[in-house]
């Protein structure tokens, strides 16, 4: 640590605890996070101060800078929560699910992908997806067969559906943004704010930018003509709520006591 | 990542940047073993032998529960360890790659470790060679050494070999198991729920559960063995094939029982990582019970308590928390 030029942190019984949590539960809302912390720190460190979330993070990840790994922070494309997951930047490849799938179904996961890249509105339908199922690598996959698969993705957070249609769970953007971008320069879309990549979000009917959901709310927060920041025209689309955290917990709370009603089941 | 797996059919899908990463090692230097150092390294299975003894003369007992005979194995092993090292130093034929390729493997693997721990998957030395260590296999000593000492001192996970026998590893805590009932009260794991659930009914019988006694159990949550749930999906096949296979349950057939049943029974991984208090301690929250309402189950609890406590007085990883320039 003498004469240094990158400062490396400290690692704790409590930021291994919280390491290996982060890295068990793959992918964590911001409200997760930090209850995690504050239970890593109940646990092994009791009467210290909880340091702030950002500054712990930032701490963990010089330690994990070194390793070619690092607790990402995102949010979500359809409605701004801030989540994190911890992902190898060593590798451009989907390397988290290379050791969970066969070659013919991360074969599909790719179609997925590609569809889904290309679209318009950033979903791609089960139909569209399915109609692939001759063209992928490796055994024989029949339609019924992919049609649990893209569920196994969508419950191991790689794809939300809705609706009989899929786009990427904002745990894939996090681990594989840097991959999309490299494989698929000409076809993706960024967002004209954060410049980050874009699957879901609201285009300029004019100029054709395009905004992220949550970037849109931010930018247009208590505007009441919202225009287009590029052409200047008139912004047609509906602007969401900037995500808020406080009216989560507040309506968290009241679903909570619904279910407590339920108390048997979990 | 992987060295030779499927992926390399497609290079874009591949993720190897071999050589265009040159990075500052981290300050442990390659190839020597901190005495103390808790991680497992196995003689080599199967490569040809380096040293006369290709075999270890002291192999930690297969699948050893408790942590008590492991650690005089493992320093016998990572004694034998560097032992061949200095052997096959003489006897290596090309120059083995520079410091920082071998560094850059450690990382991989230490990954790839990871993911499969949290896939919950089987983590198979014959896999580690092949989907990572590849073509650096004669160091794959250093590289396994250098793995764990990295899990050990940014995770706290020591990465232990379970059983030479059968060659598999798997990540241990080294830090107490305390989380796990609360994240399986919080409808974040609802798998581990729904796990614990059927343990604690077969603990609480003191025996095997048979499967028609889990289903009315899984009942209460309104679980059937025919409807998929929503977050479940198929109950049935995570049971009976998915928990299996990760051994957390057995399922077997009830012998000399016509038509066929099947019951459960806890499995290797279950006894390794979740503890009797806390199958109590689950039991007292889901039925707002104290856990004495269940004596004896709590005696036992409190004697397997008492027996872990006094194998494992520091069973933390190394406290050198400052990590090295």
């Amino acid at each position: 640590m003498q004469g240094s030029t990158r400062k490396m942190g400290i690692m704790t019984d409590v930021h291994r605890r919280f390491l290996q949590l982060l890295m068990t539960h793959g992918v964590l809302e911001e409200q997760d996070v930090k209850r995690l912390q504050k239970h890593c720190y109940q646990v092994h460190d009791r009467n210290a101060t909880v340091e702030k979330l950002e500054d712990f993070i930032n701490n963990i990840n010089s330690v994990l800078e070194s390793l070619y790994i690092e607790i990402k922070k995102g949010v979500t494309e359809d409605d701004g929560r801030p989540i994190y997951a911890l992902v190898n930047l060593a590798t451009t490849s989907v390397s988290k699910m290379a050791t969970d799938f066969a070659e013919n179904e991360l074969d599909l996961f790719r179609k997925a992908l590609e569809l889904i890249i290309d679209s318009e509105t950033g979903f791609a339908s089960s139909t569209n997806i399915l109609n692939l199922v001759d063209q992928l690598k490796g055994k024989k996959m029949r339609k019924k067969e992919a049609e649990q698969v893209l569920q196994k993705f969508a419950q191991n957070k790689w794809l939300i559906e809705k609706e009989g249609e899929f786009t990427l769970h904002g745990r894939a953007i996090l681990e594989m943004e840097q991959y999309i971008r490299e494989t698929y320069p000409d076809s993706v879309k960024i967002c004209n704010i954060c410049h980050s990549l874009l699957i879901q979000g609201q285009s300029c009917e004019t100029c054709g930018i395009k905004m992220h959901l949550p970037c849109v709310a931010k930018y247009f927060q208590s505007n009441s003509e919202p225009r287009c920041p590029h052409c200047n025209d008139y912004w047609p689309h509906e602007i969401p709520e900037v995500f808020d955290p406080e009216k989560e917990r507040e309506a968290g709370i009241s679903k909570s006591n619904r279910k407590s009603l339920r108390s048997r089941q979990h | 990542m992987s060295e030779q797996s499927k992926d390399l059919s497609d290079p874009s899908f591949a993720g190897e940047a071999p050589n265009s990463e040159v990075h500052d090692s981290p300050g442990v230097p390659v190839g020597v073993a901190p005495p103390d150092s808790p991680a497992a390294i196995p003689a080599e299975p199967q490569s040809p032998p380096l040293g006369p003894t290709a075999t270890p003369q002291a192999a930690p007992p297969p699948q050893a529960p408790s942590d008590e005979g492991d650690p005089k194995a493992l320093q016998q092993a990572a004694e034998q360890g560097r032992a061949h090292q200095s052997l096959s130093a003489a006897q290596l034929g090309p120059a083995p790659p520079a410091p920082a390729q071998l560094v850059q493997k450690a990382h991989e693997l230490m990954w790839y470790v990871l993911v499969k721990d949290q896939k919950k998957m089987i983590i198979w030395f014959p896999d580690m060679v092949k989907d990572v260590i590849g073509s650096y296999k004669k160091w794959c000593r250093s590289i396994l050494r250098r793995t764990s000492l990295i899990l050990a001192r940014v995770f706290g996970l020591h990465l232990r070999l379970t059983s030479l026998h059968t060659m598999e590893f798997a990540l241990v805590k080294a830090l107490d198991p305390e989380e796990l009932d609360r994240v399986a009260l919080s409808n974040r794991m609802p798998m581990t729920g729904l796990l614990l659930m059927i343990l604690s009914l077969i603990y609480v019988k003191g025996r095997g559960a048979r499967e028609s006694a889990v289903w009315n159990v899984l009942r209460i949550l309104g679980l059937r063995p025919w409807k998929k749930h929503s977050t479940f999906g198929d109950v049935r096949k995570l049971i009976t094939e998915e928990f299996v296979q990760q051994n957390y349950l057995k399922y077997q057939r009830v012998p000399y029982v016509e038509p066929p049943e099947y019951e459960f029974f806890w499995g290797s991984r279950a006894s390794r990582e979740i503890t009797k208090m806390q199958i109590m301690e689950f039991l007292a929250r889901v039925f707002k019970k104290d856990p004495q309402a269940w004596p004896s189950r709590y005696r036992e609890a409190l004697e397997e308590a008492r027996a872990l406590r006094e194998a494992n007085p520091s069973a933390h990883c190394p406290r050198s928390s400052v990590s090295e320039d």
